[in-house]
C-alpha cells in the first residue's frame, strides 16, 4: 500500500509497482490508510511523511498501537531522511526526488514481484 | 551657678572645641574654605577669651580691650560673607564693600570716648544683622539648586545666620531685663552647632546625611540597564550620582578605545578628550585611582578657561572599571569646593563601581540581543532552505519516476500506445516545478524593486471574478462581492499574481471548508480589496512578521501545510511597489482577512 497526499506522486508511485506486477492499494493520508487496512491486507508500506490529517508519524504511532508489525519504507523529501526513518521505526527509506530503480530495489528487499515468483 | 551663665559657659565650650577642630583641617588642608571656616569660629574663640580675661580680672578693662571685643563680633558678619561666597556667588561689589564698612565701623569704637553714641550702636547692629539676614538667604537660595546633603548643610548654614542675626538683636534687649539672656545664650547656642553641621560636618554626619539618595539611587540601579539606549542610562547614572554628592553636575566619560578618547556628552555636545595625565579625568582612568581635583584651575592652567566655563572648580573622579575592562570615569564636579570632603572619593568611587555593574548588564543585554537576532535569522534561514528543498522535491520526484516509468514502458512493450495520462502528469508537475523557481526568483526581485513591469488600465473586480472562478473544488467556496468595476493603473500579471496568491493562502488554510470572500470596491482614491477566509487564523504574536520573507504562522504545521514562506512576501512586494498597503487582521480558529490599499493612479 502507498500513502501519499501528493497526487502525482501517488500515481506515479503506485503506476511503478503495477507495473512490475505488484497489487497496490493507495490512500491519500495515514487516516485513510489505517482505515483500508484490514480491508486490503498489505505485506508493505509505502509512507510519506508530512501529510495532513494523520501524518507519517501519527500512523506508524497507531500501528505501534495496535500491535500491527508490517515493514514500513518511508519516501521523503526531507534532508534528514534517515533520521526519520529512524525515529519511526521504519524498515527502510527511499529519498524524494528518487529514481524508478531506487523504488525498485527497495520494495524487492522485502517483496519480490509476482512474476519472478 | 544660674542656669543662664551654665548655658553661657556649655555654649563657649562648644565654640571653642569647633574651632580646635576646623583649626586642625585648616591646618591639614590648607584651603580657602577651610581657612574661611576656621576663621569663623577663630573670631568667637577670640571673643570668649577676652570675655574670660575681662570676667576674671579685678580691675576694669581698659577702653581699647572692649573696642577689640566688639571689632572681633562685627567682623563675624563679614567673614560669614566670605563663606556664603564659599559656597555660592556673593557680588563682587558686596564682597569688596562689606570690609571697607567693617573698619569704618570699628574705628570710632577706638577712638570715641565712652558711652559711644546710639546712632554707631544702631549702625553696627544694622551692618550685622542686614549681612546676616543676606548670609541666611543666599544659603536658603543657594540650598534650592543642589540637593542631598549639600541642600542639607546649606539649610542648617541659614539657621546659624538667622540664630546669629537673632542672638545680636537679643543682646540689645538684655538691658531691658535679665530673662532675655538665657534666649540669647539659647541663640548663641544654637547658632554654634547650626554653624559647624552646615560648614565643617563630620564624616559621620555627612555619610548619614547622604545615605537616602544614595540608598534611591542604588534601588534604581537595577532598572536601569533595561533602559532603552546607554545614553540614557548614562543620564540617569549622572543624575544619581550628582545627588548622592549634592553636586550640580555628575557626568561619565566613556573610552572608546579605537580613538583612545574619553567622550562626555555636556548638555546634548560630545567632547573628546584624549587619554592623558594631564588632566584629572585623563589621570583618574590612567592610573585607575580616584582623583580629587578641589582648585582645578589652579593645578590644571591649560584646562583653566574648560573649567571655568563648564563650572567645574571642583572635581572628584573615580574610574569606571569592570573587571579588567576599563570603561570609562564618572566625574562629579561643583564650581564651590566647599561642598566635596576628601572622604567624598570613596562614595564617587562606589558610585563608579555601581556604574561599572550597570554599563557592563547593559552589554551583556545588547550582546545576548545580537545574539537572538542573528540565531533567528539563521533559523528561519535554515527552515527556508529545508522548506524549499521540500517543495521544490516534490513534483521533481514525480518528474523523474514518471518519465522513468514511461521509459521503462516504451521499451518494454514498444507497440503499447502513449500513456496520456502520464503524459498530463509530467506536465503538470513540470509547471508546478516552474511556478516555484518563479516564486523564488520573484522573491529576490522582491528584495531589488524590480518586481512590478508596465502598468496599464485594468479592472481589479474583473480580475478577482477570474481568479474566483479558478477555485474550482466545492469546499471551500470562493464568491466575490463588487458593486461594480474597479479600475486603476496596475501591472495585471502581477496583479492576477497578488489576487491569486491570497485566494489560494485561503484555500490552503482553509482545511475545513468554509467561504472565501473576495470584496472589491473604491474608497477616495484608493482601490481596496479584501480576501477573508474562515480558517486556522493567525496568532495575534506573528500578525507583525506576517510579510517577511520565511515567515509562516507559529500555528502552521508545516507537516501538514507546505510552503516556503514566500507568497505574503512576495505579495507585499507587489502592493507596496504599486505604492499601496497590505495588512491583516485575523482571529485564531475564526479565519483571516486580508486588507489591500492601491492608489488607482500611479502619482
Amino acid at each position: 500500500m502507498v500513502i501519499d497526499d501528493d497526487p502525482s506522486i501517488l500515481i506515479t508511485v503506485a503506476g511503478i509497482l503495477r507495473f512490475e506486477g505488484y497489487d497496490v492499494a493507495t490512500a491519500t493520508n495515514g487516516a485513510d490508510g489505517l482505515r483500508m487496512l484490514d480491508q486490503v491486507q498489505p505485506t508493505l508500506l509505502l509512507l510519506d511523511m508530512r501529510m495532513p490529517v494523520l501524518d507519517g508519524w501519527g500512523f506508524t504511532k497507531t500501528l505501534r498501537e495496535r500491535d500491527i508489525t508490517l515493514p514500513v519504507l518511508i519516501m521523503t523529501a526531507a534532508q534528514d531522511a534517515r533520521r526519520w526513518a529512524a525515529e519511526v521505526n521504519a524498515a527502510g527509506y527511499v529519498a524524494k526526488p528518487f529514481e524508478l530503480l531506487d523504488l525498485i530495489e527497495a520494495v524487492e528487499q522485502f517483496q519480490e514481484p509476482p512474476e519472478h515468483q | 551657678m544660674s542656669a543662664e551663665a551654665l548655658l553661657q559657659y556649655l555654649s563657649w565650650l562648644v565654640f571653642l572645641l569647633i574651632f580646635v577642630s576646623t583649626l586642625i583641617r585648616a591646618i591639614n588642608r590648607p584651603r580657602r574654605a577651610n581657612i574661611d571656616i576656621a576663621l569663623l569660629f577663630g573670631v568667637p574663640a577670640l571673643v570668649i577669651l577676652l570675655g574670660l580675661i575681662s570676667l576674671t580680672s579685678s580691675s576694669p578693662m581698659p577702653a581699647w580691650f572692649n573696642a577689640l571685643s566688639g571689632s572681633l563680633i562685627l567682623s563675624i558678619s563679614y567673614l560669614l560673607l566670605r563663606l556664603v561666597d564659599d559656597f555660592a556667588n556673593v557680588p563682587v561689589a558686596l564682597l569688596a564693600g562689606a570690609p571697607v564698612l567693617l573698619i569704618a565701623l570699628c574705628i570710632p569704637l577706638f577712638v570715641l570716648a565712652q558711652p559711644l553714641p546710639g546712632w554707631l550702636t544702631v549702625l553696627q547692629i544694622a551692618y550685622f544683622v542686614l549681612l546676616q539676614l543676606y548670609a541666611g538667604i543666599a544659603f536658603v537660595r543657594a540650598a534650592r539648586q543642589v540637593t542631598g546633603v549639600t541642600r542639607r548643610r546649606l539649610r542648617a548654614a541659614a539657621t546659624g545666620s538667622v540664630l546669629l542675626g537673632a542672638d545680636i538683636i537679643v543682646l540689645g534687649l538684655t538691658r531691658l531685663g535679665s530673662g532675655w539672656m538665657l534666649v540669647s545664650a539659647f541663640a548663641g547656642l544654637g547658632c554654634g552647632i547650626s554653624y559647624f553641621l552646615g560648614f565643617a560636618p563630620p564624616s559621620l554626619l555627612r555619610r548619614a546625611w547622604q545615605e537616602p539618595e544614595l540608598r534611591a539611587f542604588l534601588g534604581r540601579a537595577a532598572l536601569l540597564p533595561r533602559l532603552p539606549t546607554t545614553q540614557a542610562i548614562i543620564e540617569e547614572v549622572e543624575r544619581g550620582a550628582a545627588t548622592a554628592l549634592g553636586a550640580r553636575r555628575a557626568s561619565v566619560g566613556l573610552f572608546d578605545a579605537a580613538t583612545q578618547q574619553l567622550h562626555f556628552v555636556v548638555e546634548g555636545d560630545l567632547r573628546q578628550f584624549p587619554v592623558k595625565d594631564d588632566y584629572p579625568a585623563g589621570r583618574a582612568f590612567l592610573r585607575q585611582e580616584p582623583v580629587f581635583s578641589p582648585d582645578t584651575p589652579r593645578d590644571y592652567p591649560q584646562y583653566a578657561a574648560l573649567s571655568r566655563a563648564t563650572l567645574s572648580t571642583a572635581l572628584l573622579i573615580a574610574p569606571i572599571t569592570a573587571g579588567e575592562k576599563r570603561l570609562g570615569v564618572l566625574t562629579i564636579s561643583s564650581p564651590h569646593t566647599v561642598i566635596f570632603a576628601d572622604d567624598d572619593l570613596a562614595l564617587v568611587q562606589l558610585l563608579a563601581d555601581q556604574a561599572a555593574v550597570v554599563l557592563e548588564s547593559r552589554s551583556l543585554i545588547d550582546e545576548a540581543a545580537r545574539v537572538h537576532a542573528r540565531e533567528e535569522a539563521t533559523r528561519l534561514k535554515d527552515d527556508f532552505l529545508s522548506a524549499a528543498a521540500h517543495d521544490l522535491k516534490t513534483p521533481l520526484t514525480t518528474l523523474v519516476a514518471q518519465a522513468q516509468l514511461m521509459e521503462r514502458r516504451a521499451l518494454r512493450r514498444p507497440d503499447a500506445p502513449a500513456d496520456i495520462t502520464g503524459l498530463q502528469r509530467l506536465v503538470k508537475e513540470a509547471l508546478r516545478l516552474r511556478s516555484l523557481v518563479l516564486d523564488l526568483l520573484d522573491a529576490s526581485r522582491v528584495e531589488q524593486g524590480q518586481l512590478v513591469g508596465r502598468r496599464e488600465e485594468i479592472d481589479l473586480t474583473a480580475l478577482v471574478r477570474e481568479a474566483c472562478s479558478h477555485q474550482t473544488s466545492a469546499q471551500p467556496t470562493c464568491t466575490v462581492e463588487a458593486a461594480g468595476p474597479v479600475s486603476g493603473m496596475y501591472d495585471p500579471q502581477r496583479m492576477s499574481q497578488l489576487i491569486e496568491n491570497l485566494i489560494e493562502n485561503a484555500v490552503k488554510y482553509s482545511p475545513d471548508g468554509g467561504d472565501i470572500r473576495v470584496h472589491v470596491w473604491e474608497e477616495a482614491t484608493d482601490a481596496r480589496l479584501t480576501v477573508s477566509d474562515q480558517g486556522i487564523g493567525i496568532p495575534p504574536a506573528d500578525l507583525p512578521t506576517l510579510f517577511e520573507r520565511f515567515h509562516r504562522g507559529s500555528n502552521v504545521d508545516d507537516r501538514r501545510f507546505s510552503g516556503m514562506g514566500l507568497g505574503l512576501f512576495i505579495c507585499r512586494g507587489i502592493v507596496e511597489q504599486h505604492g499601496g498597503h497590505i495588512w491583516a487582521t485575523s482571529e485564531l480558529g475564526q479565519g483571516t482577512t486580508f486588507h489591500i490599499a492601491l492608489p488607482r493612479t500611479t502619482d
